[in-house]
């Protein structure tokens, strides 16, 4: 691992192991004694690329390199802009191309490549979705403050059991104190043996024991950190894909070119008695599906099929 | 003996004339460099394969009626179907009848759901079963390629079963059940004719039908001009009127082949044949030991094309590697 020093007083970490450094949107670091000792008006530029700073917007390098901290930097203030959510997009495909874009924004701003032109593409997707980021902003908040208000009844709860607990061990305190002096007080004052008196007072301990057990488990209705179940449960729904509808379905009868007479309707079979020349189904036939009819049905079909049919090939081979 | 040319002024897409063709590329393929005058004392022309094949669908007639369990009628009609078809385009001097025959009757009875094993189905053959049970599995595969894998038959026992419960429910002929034997005998016979080739199932069941009842001297005329056509489909009713009237003349003109010449031809049969399909041939047993020799060689000579591709694959990068570097 290399050394971190300050570029501008040549400060080591190992020289000064309180060493500090802080970067600011340029991505350059500098130690918190430079910063202090350059930037005492509140302002002041880069002494490495002369890009006018703020001292405000200095902040504690986290990463070693430099470059990843301009990176998270650039990343923040883009992503502010850039929120879609997956469900914005028709497809994955979509969703990824975005994704992609991002990607190659912040490269290019990170790296110094075709930042003009980055910055008007930020611009021109800024006012071509002006709505949709206003609106994924607020939804974010909204996300944000349920967060925040789970948090909250988290650390109430947490609390109050903290004090149950607190109390119950002071109250087991005063009862075996309390016991212990009635204990006394029965050895001291009363006539019995000794021997029977402890043993009345071991089983009653064991009795108030025992009761304390008995006391019904409350139903678990929470997790352990405090969210209610059921609360969980409304809160994952998964994302509903759009789908593009087309025109609705139209259902159409299959046609079926017969190249004969018409057959019977399923009707005619019966009323015209057609049924009765067939053998009738037996019942463990009929627990299959089968009925008579569809077998009569289907020798009528294929008796009047194709009797239209002209054979081109008329001579037959002899 | 006909001569050679003798189909070559059918009509195209004829059945005579694509039977034809089948013998006439046999004859080029395997008589390459013959005279005319060999060729014809050599091989068999499209008549005779004709006569030879009217004679197997005798013996395969004669077959399904003895055969043990009995098997259904439509089994037979499909046998005979894909016996036919196959012929259509295969020369008999390529595949011997009597091989085909078998396996058209094995393949009909799966499609038929007419359920028997290959052991049961061999118990019905005379000679070596073991032989027979391999030609038949080695030509099953064969015999669904050459059918286009179309293995579904309309046989005409369903439309007769149709037509005879529109005759009991629209036509007041006394005891329909008559008909019965004049059907199955012009059904049966309609099988030794190419008519289940050319007409529809249902025209041949009409014919069937229209035979019996002449049989027993009953006219059925009017019930198929009025009841059954109606007076929408008037136009078409002579076509119709053509088509039984040609499936009953046919089936009645049926002569079998005389014994003397069937026996002759067999016999040139036997010398002209494909060898190489011939399961007594030395070209076909060699065939098939190579088929197995090669599964036990096939991993071998896989390695050995994948190294050669990979190779010239290789090389070749390197190649367009080399053109690339200088402007890199």
């Amino acid at each position: 691992m290399d050394e971190q020093a300050c570029p501008r007083c040549k400060t080591t970490k190992y020289r000064n192991p309180s060493l500090k450094l802080m970067v600011n949107i340029c991505g350059h670091a500098l130690c918190e004694s430079c910063v202090d000792l350059l930037f005492l008006k509140g302002s002041g530029s880069c002494p490495e690329c002369n890009v006018p700073l703020r001292r405000s917007n200095f902040r504690v390098q986290l990463f070693e390199d430099s470059m990843v901290e301009k990176e998270v930097d650039i990343r923040k203030r883009i992503l502010r802009d850039f929120n879609k959510k997956e469900e914005d997009f028709a497809t994955l495909r979509e969703y990824n191309d975005y994704l992609e874009d991002i990607e190659s924004i912040i490269f290019n701003l990170t790296n110094n490549i075709d930042v003009i032109a980055t910055n008007k593409k930020i611009d021109q997707y800024k006012r071509d979705n002006r709505e949709l980021i206003l609106k994924n902003k607020s939804k974010i908040g909204r996300e944000e403050m349920e967060l925040e208000e789970l948090l909250e009844e988290e650390k109430q709860q947490e609390e109050i059991k903290k004090k149950e607990l607190v109390k119950l061990e002071l109250e087991e305190k005063k009862k075996k104190i309390r016991e212990k002096e009635a204990l006394i007080d029965e050895l001291m004052f009363s006539n019995a043996d000794a021997k029977n008196i402890m043993e009345t007072f071991a089983s009653n301990v064991q009795a108030a024991k025992e009761e304390a057990k008995a006391v019904p488990v409350i139903r678990a209705t929470q997790f352990s950190t405090g969210i209610k179940f059921s609360h969980q449960r409304q809160q994952t729904f998964m994302p509903v894909p759009k789908i593009e509808e087309g025109p609705l379905y139209e259902y159409e009868a299959p046609k079926q070119p017969t190249d004969g007479p018409v057959p019977p309707t399923w009707q005619d079979l019966q009323e015209k008695g057609y049924v009765n020349y067939v053998e009738p189904e037996r019942s463990e036939q009929r627990a299959g599906g089968y009925r008579a009819n569809i077998s009569c049905m289907r020798s009528l079909q294929e008796a009047l099929a194709g009797l239209y049919h002209v054979s081109d090939r008329t001579e037959l081979v002899s | 003996m006909a001569g050679l040319c003798e189909g070559g002024n059918e009509p195209p897409g004829s059945l005579k004339a694509s039977k034809h063709e089948a013998n006439r590329k046999f004859i080029l393929k395997h008589g390459a460099n013959m005279t005319e005058e060999q060729r014809e004392r050599t091989f068999l022309s499209a008549a005779d394969e004709r006569l030879l094949l009217r004679q197997y669908e005798l013996q395969l007639r004669d077959f399904c009626r003895r055969f043990n369990p009995p098997m259904p009628r439509s089994v037979t009609g499909t046998a005979f179907h894909y016996f036919k078809r196959f012929y259509l385009h295969n020369s008999v001097m390529d595949y011997h009848p009597k091989e085909i025959l078998v396996t058209c009757v094995y393949l009909a009875c799966k499609v038929e759901e007419f359920n028997i094993s290959i052991q049961q189905f061999v118990a019905n053959i005379k000679g070596d079963r073991e032989k027979a049970s391999d030609i038949i599995l080695n030509n099953e595969l064969l015999l669904m390629q050459q059918l286009n894998f179309h293995l579904t038959v309309h046989n005409p026992y369903r439309p007769i079963c149709g037509l005879l419960i529109d005759i009991k429910t629209r036509c007041p002929l006394k005891d329909p059940e008559r008909l019965q034997p004049g059907i199955d005998e012009l059904l049966d016979r309609t099988f030794l004719t190419d008519a289940c080739l050319l007409y529809a199932p249902s025209q041949i069941a009409l014919a069937a039908i229209l035979h019996a009842a002449s049989k027993i001297q009953e006219n059925l005329d009017s019930y198929v001009t009025e009841t059954l056509f109606g007076r929408s489909a008037t136009d078409i009713l002579p076509n119709l009127i053509e088509a039984v009237r040609k499936i009953r003349s046919t089936v009645k003109s049926i002569e079998t082949p005389p014994r003397e010449m069937v026996r002759q031809l067999e016999k040139k049969l036997e010398k002209c044949r494909n060898q190489e399909n011939n399961p007594d041939s030395q070209i076909y047993k060699q065939r098939m030991q190579d088929m197995l020799d090669e599964d036990d060689e096939h991993s071998i000579q896989t390695y050995a094309r994948v190294a050669r591709e990979q190779a010239s694959q290789e090389e070749r990068l390197l190649g367009i590697t080399r053109v690339l570097s200088p402007s890199a």
